[in-house]
């Protein structure tokens, strides 16, 4: 009895050490509004430019044109998906923007955004390709042009398609951000490692931050398994 | 109005196409029949450029298209209706929304003006109750006669319909040659792709008859069938009769 009792009076102090002493929650919560803003800014230059990149591979698929611009488009894929995020992060920091003065917000933005754009083009792209080819003869039959036939007809298709797909890329991308703190961004993670070395305190802090993703993710993938039931109702109509 | 001159078409080692030279006038109504891989559709699908020639001219109105751009051509595509095989229908938009799209983003119609049009072309086809419904909830038939109405939003002068009952349930076909012999009554230039004889002999102005890349044979319907000259279309009739 006197153990568990012990036990609780331990954890309450430990509880106060490291998020109430000093406000030291602050650390996680200032570190969670970095990491949603990278995540979020990093979605949409993913989205822009993972589009452009996938609309530029398909056409290339679909009528041989567009041969430089897939030529380079191919070899910045090969690149972004053949080295790990960390290190594209700190070659942008410090190689690329090494002798700017630049908010490392940005940076990381900017990492993110091109590491997330190269595999949403592939996700992007295998949703082009999926839509049947009739779809693409009936646009052009009617005097469609080929960006507009893309952009009403075969896109809005390869979109719904891909959209889980797509919403679990985000779901990698916030867990990604993690590793901020390499060019000493206070994200989520980086703050419960603050907390950790003012306490000397492990357990706690780290438990905490892993919670928070956790329950992120989770409800990410609560809204994806939503989204794709609502798809598949469409579909059966 | 269309003119074809030498018309070749080549997929690698393949001769799809060989020598075609063809005319045909305003109001016909052209049936092109033949075996499987006689070149009939690859033909009809140059007409507008859905396939691109390997060499030859085919001139609409004395333009000849192969020489044409890409941007120039969709001009000349909004003048020729298409009816596929397999309907290839819009299937995340509405049925008035599958007739009105291109009119209205090509800038032709405004989208009052279009979904106007959208009615009267749905009443003609005989499925104006249709018109909020999506295209995976309509029967075979029924996509086909909206795929024809689609088309003739783009108020074409021709008409290019490809194998256009194939894929039809065998009660769904009526329905779709009904409809295509009614736009043959009210004058629309039309090539047709098909194994439908009865329509070839009831509707056709002129009936062709295509084997390994060529136009082998040609004649106004009622010749066609009682008196085939060339063996091969007799050989062909008596499989299909």
């Amino acid at each position: 009895m006197d153990g568990i009792v012990q036990w609780f009076t331990d954890f309450g102090e430990k509880f106060y050490d490291n998020f109430i002493k000093d406000a030291r929650w602050q650390y996680l919560t200032d570190g969670l509004k970095n990491t949603l803003i990278i995540t979020f800014l990093s979605i949409i230059i993913g989205l822009i430019l993972g589009f452009v990149i996938a609309i530029i591979r398909s056409t290339h698929d679909k009528t041989g044109k567009l041969k430089i611009l897939n030529f380079f488009a191919k070899i910045y894929l090969t690149i972004i998906r053949g080295t790990p995020v960390v290190v594209q992060l700190l070659i942008i920091y410090f190689v690329i923007f090494g002798s700017f003065d630049i908010d490392k917000l940005i940076v990381a933005v900017i990492a993110f955004g091109l590491n997330s754009a190269a595999y949403v083009a592939e996700i992007v792209r295998s949703g082009i390709m999926s839509i049947d080819n009739g779809q693409f003869e009936a646009g052009s039959s009617l005097g469609l042009g080929y960006m507009q036939t893309m952009v009403y007809i075969v896109l809005p298709q390869a979109l719904k398609n891909v959209l889980p797909a797509l919403a679990n890329e985000f779901i990698v991308l916030l867990k990604e951000t993690s590793v901020s703190g390499y060019i000493a961004i206070s994200d989520l993670t980086k703050g419960g490692d603050i907390i950790r070395s003012l306490t000397y305190e492990a357990f706690l802090p780290l438990i905490a931050v892993a919670v928070i993703y956790l329950v992120m993710v989770m409800f990410l993938s609560f809204l994806v398994t939503k989204l794709e039931r609502r798809l598949a109702k469409n579909d059966k109509r | 109005m269309i003119n074809v001159n030498n018309l070749t078409k080549d997929f690698n080692e393949l001769h799809v196409l060989k020598n075609i030279t063809e005319t045909i006038e305003k109001g016909e109504k052209v049936v092109i029949v033949g075996p499987s891989g006689s070149g009939k559709s690859t033909f009809l699908r140059c007409l507008n450029l859905m396939e691109r020639p390997t060499s030859g001219e085919i001139f609409v109105d004395g333009t000849d298209i192969t020489r044409l751009h890409e941007k120039e051509v969709n001009f000349i595509r909004r003048r020729m209706g298409m009816v596929f095989q397999h309907f290839n229908l819009f299937p995340h938009l509405t049925i008035k929304k599958n007739i009105t799209l291109a009119p209205v983003k090509l800038k032709l119609m405004t989208e009052a003006q279009a979904d106007k049009r959208a009615e009267e072309l749905l009443a003609k086809v005989g499925l104006s109750d249709k018109a909020n419904q999506y295209p995976n909830q309509l029967s075979g038939g029924q996509k086909q006669r909206i795929a024809i109405a689609r088309s003739l939003a783009m108020n074409p002068e021709i008409m290019l319909f490809d194998e256009p009952t194939s894929a039809l349930d065998p009660e769904m076909v009526g329905e779709v040659l009904n409809l295509m012999k009614e736009l043959a009554d009210d004058g629309m230039t039309m090539i047709v792709v098909t194994h439908e004889m009865g329509f070839a002999r009831e509707v056709a102005s002129r009936v062709m008859f295509m084997d390994e890349g060529m136009i082998v044979e040609q004649n106004i319907p009622a010749e066609f069938f009682a008196n085939p000259k060339s063996p091969r279309l007799k050989e062909f009739l008596s499989k299909v009769l």
